[in-house]
């Protein structure tokens, strides 16, 4: 502690002697009279030197030191116990008037100084040295290692590896998909009549939105518009992803949205999904929370399987919509033990939240590549309940029940875009008040600019004439 | 269900060719765009090195990167953060390594 403070104030004091030593120099050019001032000036502000200062004042005139001598040693006193280290010529005696001394004093001072040197650059560098001590001893024991390096080498080869090796399997199970249910004579080649996203006949059928999302749109049929169907893989480009799916399980899900037409469509909100799923569904999806509830078994028919839940608006609807045809084939108790793996959930609403009112969803679990038969059954569903809701319409009874929920519903988005559309005019006024004040601001602006030019064309005016009076004579 | 095959070519086809819509993409707002975590991470590890000298920061932030670049959908918006994030820890790897501070370290 105390060197690094001796060393900071010897550097302070490096700075100053610099300075003192040119004003001494000065003096000496100058008459004597100068150099009393430069003497008594250099007094006090004398910081303790070292060799440079001792030795360029040696040749300094006696007189004036011999009479401030006593002044300088009380100048001397409060400073630092550090400094006393430092001995000086001027604190004991004046060199010229004691000869011989000075060699061994310089001597002294010369070792003295070597000394302060090696504090100071010890106080910079012991972290330095102190590092180099570390180093050089462990440098002689061990070899470096590079097993960071070459941990993260090999993790980043092998997650370019993993890249390619994800994406073309990704890209093979999209495309047996699409080979079992999208190309030739299958199932939506005849449903629908434009399969596809491009123009023409020999537009791709699937788009790749992302390494792991393909979509499918088909179109032209009766009752919708139209399918999409979206499939979202694993990230099995990605390792990182890959490792936390190993952890974390994740299935390859395929989504189909059927957009019906707007008379197609009775009132009907459905929703079936395994027993958990149903319930957060029933209270995380806005239509069902606000017009359905969880239906229970109905006494005296068949009906779904244990595991499955169902959600509705009313019995009699659910009970329309759940046929015997379907049960059999997929939602009764034999048939569900195939397709328990497969099935995630159905929705059918017509209030659904979003653009497009009038919706169809389904939601499947994909197999792999060499398993698409095993979904041929659920894919299946979807055309036949295009066509059922597509024909279904309400009985007036259950049409009375259903009527006064959706005038609300409906009324209450009229009312919100009411207000989105004030909001938006709000805004607008505000802008457009905002920009007449601009305009007025840079109007008023340009109109001073006018009249200073104005007022500087009568005042070269008023000079003109005074020329052309001197020119008459 | 399995009827559906057989309607095909009898008069109860579904299909109809007039009614079809052609695809329009759903425009998908910029923010509600999945938050690229990875690039994020990537980030705060390159500045991490960087700042604190950490070999292991840099070189995270290196992998972070790359997985990234690999589930970069926009290519505009994306490569910009992505590209500020690989310099970051080019530039930690380039101090760290390079960096006058250890000579004994030089590999």
């Amino acid at each position: 502690m105390s060197r690094s403070f001796s060393f900071a104030i010897i550097v302070y004091l490096f700075f100053y002697q610099h300075l003192l030593a040119a004003s001494q120099f000065e003096g000496f050019d100058a008459e004597d009279d100068d150099v009393s001032e430069d003497s008594s000036d250099l007094h006090h502000s004398l910081p303790p030197p070292t060799i440079t200062q001792s030795h360029s004042s040696l040749p300094d005139p006696e007189t004036s030191y011999s009479d401030s001598n006593s002044d300088l040693i009380p100048e001397l006193d409060p400073e630092p116990h550090s400094k006393s280290k430092i001995a000086t010529p001027f604190d004991f005696w004046d060199e010229d008037e004691f000869e011989g001394l000075p060699v061994e004093i310089a001597t002294a001072q010369m070792l003295e100084s070597p000394l302060i040197a090696e504090n100071a650059t010890e106080t910079v560098d012991p972290d330095i040295a102190s590092i180099a001590q570390d180093t050089t001893v462990p440098r002689r024991k061990k070899k470096k290692s590079y097993i960071v390096e070459i941990g993260c080498v090999f993790f980043l080869i092998a997650l370019g590896i993993n890249y390619f090796v994800g994406k073309h399997e990704n890209e093979r199970v999209a495309l047996a998909w699409a080979a079992k249910f999208a190309s030739k004579d299958t199932i939506f080649q005849e449903n629908f009549s434009l399969l596809g996203v491009g123009e023409g006949e020999d537009t791709p059928l699937l788009l790749k939105e992302a390494l792991n999302v393909f979509k499918f749109y088909a179109t032209g049929r009766r009752y919708c518009h139209g399918l999409l169907a979206t499939m979202e893989l694993k990230s099995r480009h990605d390792l990182i992803s890959r490792l936390f799916n190993l952890l974390v399980p994740c299935e390859d899900e395929i989504t189909f949205e059927v957009y019906m037409n707007e008379e197609s469509m009775d009132h009907v909100v459905l929703a079936m999904a395994r027993k958990k799923a149903a319930k957060t569904m029933q209270k995380e999806v806005k239509d069902l929370q606000r017009f359905a509830g969880i239906v229970s078994p109905p006494a005296g028919r068949k009906w779904v399987s244990e595991e499955l839940g169902v959600i509705s608006e009313s019995k009699e609807v659910a009970g329309d919509m759940i046929t015997d045809t379907v049960l059999d084939q997929v939602f009764g108790d034999k048939a569900m033990e195939k397709y328990r793996k497969n099935f995630m959930s159905m929705h059918i609403s017509d209030q659904h939240p979003g653009k497009h009112k009038k919706m169809l969803l389904f939601k499947f679990s994909l197999p792999d590549a060499k398993h698409m038969d095993d979904i041929v059954r659920l894919v299946a569903l979807i055309p036949y309940y295009i066509d059922l809701v597509g024909r279904y319409r309400l009985s007036s009874q259950a049409r009375n029940k259903t009527e006064s929920g959706r005038q609300k519903a409906a009324e209450e988005a009229y009312k919100e875009l009411q207000n989105v559309r004030q909001e938006a005019l709000q805004k607008k006024k505000a802008e457009r008040k905002k920009m007449m004040e601009e305009a007025e601001a840079k109007l008023s602006a340009e109109v001073i600019r006018k009249k200073e030019t104005k007022e500087r064309a009568r005042q070269v005016k008023k000079a003109m004439p005074k020329v052309k009076m001197n020119r008459s004579h | 269900m399995s009827h559906s095959h057989g309607n095909a070519s009898s008069a109860n086809d579904p299909r109809q060719p007039s009614a079809a819509k052609p695809y329009t993409p759903r425009p998908v707002a910029p923010e509600d765009l999945p938050v690229d975590y990875s690039g994020f991470i990537a980030v705060i590890l390159g500045v991490s090195g960087v700042m604190f000298r950490y070999k292991i920061c840099s070189w995270l932030a290196i992998i972070f990167c790359a997985q990234s670049l690999a589930n970069m959908r926009n290519m505009e918006s994306d490569l910009k953060q992505i590209s500020m994030a690989m310099m970051f820890a080019i530039m930690g790897l380039v101090t760290n390594y390079l960096g006058p501070n250890r000579p004994a370290a030089k590999k």
